[in-house]
């Protein structure tokens, strides 16, 4: 398909990549679609205010509600803005089309196998489900085909990273002495963080939960499950987060009228969370038994230095935007604010994403806490604190994008900029009510995970407003958030089902205030950093995991975890270490 | 000149009405702000507001969740 001048829009450079990428964007609205739908049956559920379903079911619901929209929406949306951020960035089609679809083909396997065992879970004669929520650990298990299916996804992400490390190669043996243009710098960091990460849930799903559901092992030791999948559990939150911000650094800066700020500053902020995304996935086990509080303190630590480039993005993308704003005649200390295209959906979406991260941060530096978690574990609070960060900053974010990357990629204008508008705000206005309900319903201790919130002879008390206000806000904002996905997949639909366009979308992206001859070439050095944050990853897991295997009844378990000192772990690193010296001494001697 | 003027239309075609497209702001551009002519003042501004309203949601919990109810952590 090209553009009706065919001109210089991305479609008509690069055809292949844009079906590949319309591909990926498909995958990704129809989980969107199903996934959303999922969330106001449960909203009305939880709420008391309309119910369908079983409350049994209520997990399967769920179950699909996470895995949908947490994994499947985003991570095929990612691949897309990847996909296409490598190819423009390095101005080069990828290396094979073939090799692309084969990524593409087997994550929509792995993904349809998935969610087939997770729907199974509505047809009890199937003898097939899969209600283990998005945190898939033991003990509950799931129908081998949901775990197979998530392995292949997975795989499937890591030759999509292999599709962009082989684009830069090609790029960097025709550029050898150029700087590593900031996009792929930013998809390249991405993936090795993912790399590293997911190596945790491959070896989880691939040696325990798959041969565990297939019954060729008979138990697992359920705190190494779940301590590997937050392992991988945090970091996927950053593997979502990094697409949103590559749109901050790179895209929003151009829909207010101005540059980016510092080409370096995205730089460092990229290379921080390569580095400190992985180490910090025991915070979500501060009460888990098993694990010793010292490591539980380092998790804590680690975590807190997380807020560094978060906060260096705010600065960098605030000012990038009042850069914009500035150049359209904005003035004072907030009037430059009026001065912004807030009619331009893609752009207000984006900045309400932000704002709302920013609320986000707050909740989060909460979570991190190691004694006030304590306060809001398995709350409501914590369902409050990802619908602002992954259902907004990062789900809106993408809703935003859409608006000009879609046009690009098939060569259509979008079919309505007062509907994409009306659909950012009403999404902003839905998660107001759902986040600030959840977040002050945790407060007053209300469970998450239940279809049935609440216990007999015990009622629950606010120190402001009431429970049933709660409840309420709750219904009202996930009403609210499936009508703005609703409308959102109509405004693509007939975007897509448009006329082709001469002019579809102002794709131009101007430079940097500050490009990156400013900025030193060790940032560019990928195989340096990658180093640094395996280290990190191995000081930050090794005595926790050998204490966890130790002390949970090895690798398969078969006990119950017990309370955990920091001396178990380091005493059977210790024996591992000296057995496999006197071993070695043994051979060479 | 406007940051995106590479990037308008040369098939000789009417370009579409600017406010009908996504992503052209930058159309509007008044003046342009090199590095050096830039000082992101607003930006300090919504930051320090930024941290206002996060002390003050920390010392809400300080109050709600300690004060008002007695130690629940130590011990």
């Amino acid at each position: 398909m090209a553009t009706a001048s065919g001109g210089d829009e991305f479609v008509d450079k690069f055809p292949d990549e844009a079906a590949i990428i319309k591909a990926s964007f498909l995958i990704a609205f129809v989980s969107l679609g199903i996934g959303a739908f999922f969330g106001l049956i449960q909203a009305l559920h939880r709420t008391n205010v309309f119910r369908v379903i079983d409350s049994a079911d209520y997990y399967t619901v769920l179950t699909g509600h996470g895995v949908l929209l947490a994994i499947v929406f985003t991570i095929f949306f990612l691949c897309g803005v990847f996909h296409w951020a490598v190819a423009r960035s390095l101005d080069r089609p990828a290396e094979s089309a073939l090799f692309s679809w084969a990524w593409v083909g087997l994550m929509t396997t792995g993904a349809v196998l998935a969610t087939v065992a997770i729907l199974g879970g509505f047809v009890p004669n199937l003898g097939m489900s899969a209600d283990v929520l998005f945190t898939f650990y033991a003990p509950l298990q799931a129908h081998p085909i949901f775990y197979i299916g998530l392995a292949m996804f997975i795989v499937g992400t890591w030759l999509a990273g292999a599709d962009w490390f082989l684009s830069y190669r090609a790029w960097r043996q025709e550029h050898p002495d150029e700087r590593i243009p900031l996009q792929t710098f930013m998809v390249l960091t991405t993936m090795i963080m993912w790399y590293i990460s997911t190596l945790g849930v491959a070896v989880s799903v691939v040696f325990f939960l798959i041969p565990w559901s297939l019954g060729l092992i008979e138990s697992v030791n359920p705190l190494l499950t779940r301590t590997l999948f937050w392992y991988f559990g945090h970091p996927i939150v950053y593997f979502w987060l990094m697409p949103a911000y590559l749109l901050w650094y790179t895209v929003l800066p151009k829909l207010a009228g101005g540059r980016l700020f510092s080409d370096p500053l995205a730089r460092v902020v990229f290379v921080l969370f390569l580095l400190l995304s992985t180490p910090v996935g025991i915070h979500h086990q501060y009460l888990d038994p098993g694990i010793a509080e010292g490591f539980k303190f380092i998790a804590m630590t680690n975590t807190m230095f997380l807020l560094l480039p978060s906060l260096l993005t705010a600065f960098t993308v605030v000012a990038s935007v009042e850069h914009g704003a500035r150049q359209r005649g904005g003035e004072g200390y907030l009037r430059w604010l009026g001065a912004l295209p807030w009619r331009d959906p893609a752009f207000t979406g984006m900045a309400l994403a932000g704002a709302m991260f920013a609320a986000g941060g707050f909740s989060g530096m909460i979570n991190a806490g190691m004694n006030i978690n304590y306060l809001i574990h398995n709350t409501l609070w914590v369902p409050g604190h990802f619908h602002l960060t992954v259902g907004t900053a990062v789900a809106l974010t993408m809703m935003a994008g859409s608006y000009w990357l879609v046009p690009q990629v098939t060569g259509r204008k979008l079919y309505s900029r007062p509907i994409g508008l009306l659909q950012v705000i009403m999404w902003f206005v839905g998660m107001v009510f759902m986040s600030n309900a959840m977040h002050r319903a945790g407060l007053a201790g209300i469970p998450r995970r239940t279809a049935e919130p609440q216990y007999q002879n015990f009622e629950f008390l606010t120190p402001i407003g009431s429970i049933f206000e709660l409840r309420v806000q709750i219904a009202l904002g996930g009403t609210l958030l499936f009508l703005s996905v609703v409308l959102f997949l109509f405004n693509i639909l007939l975007t897509s089902l448009g006329e082709e366009s001469d002019r579809p979308v102002d794709s131009y992206l101007p430079e940097p205030l500050s490009g990156p001859e400013g900025s030193p070439r060790i940032l560019d050095n990928l195989t340096m950093w990658t180093g640094i944050a395996a280290v990190l990853v191995v000081l930050a897991y090794t005595l926790p995991l050998a204490g966890i295997i130790q002390n949970g009844g090895g690798l398969f378990g078969g006990g119950l975890p017990v309370p955990a000192t920091v001396s178990a772990g380091v005493d059977l690193v210790l024996t591992t270490v000296t057995s496999a010296f006197n071993t070695l001494w043994g051979v060479v001697a | 000149m406007p940051a995106n003027a590479d990037s308008q239309g040369d098939s000789g075609q009417a370009d579409p009405p600017v406010d009908s497209i996504v992503g052209t702001a930058d159309d509007g551009i008044v003046r342009e702000l090199g590095h050096d002519d830039f000082d992101p003042v607003g930006t300090l501004v919504l930051v320090l507001i930024y941290m206002a309203i996060l002390i003050g949601m920390w010392v809400f919990m300080y109050f709600v969740e300690f004060l008002g109810r007695g130690l629940t952590v130590v011990g």
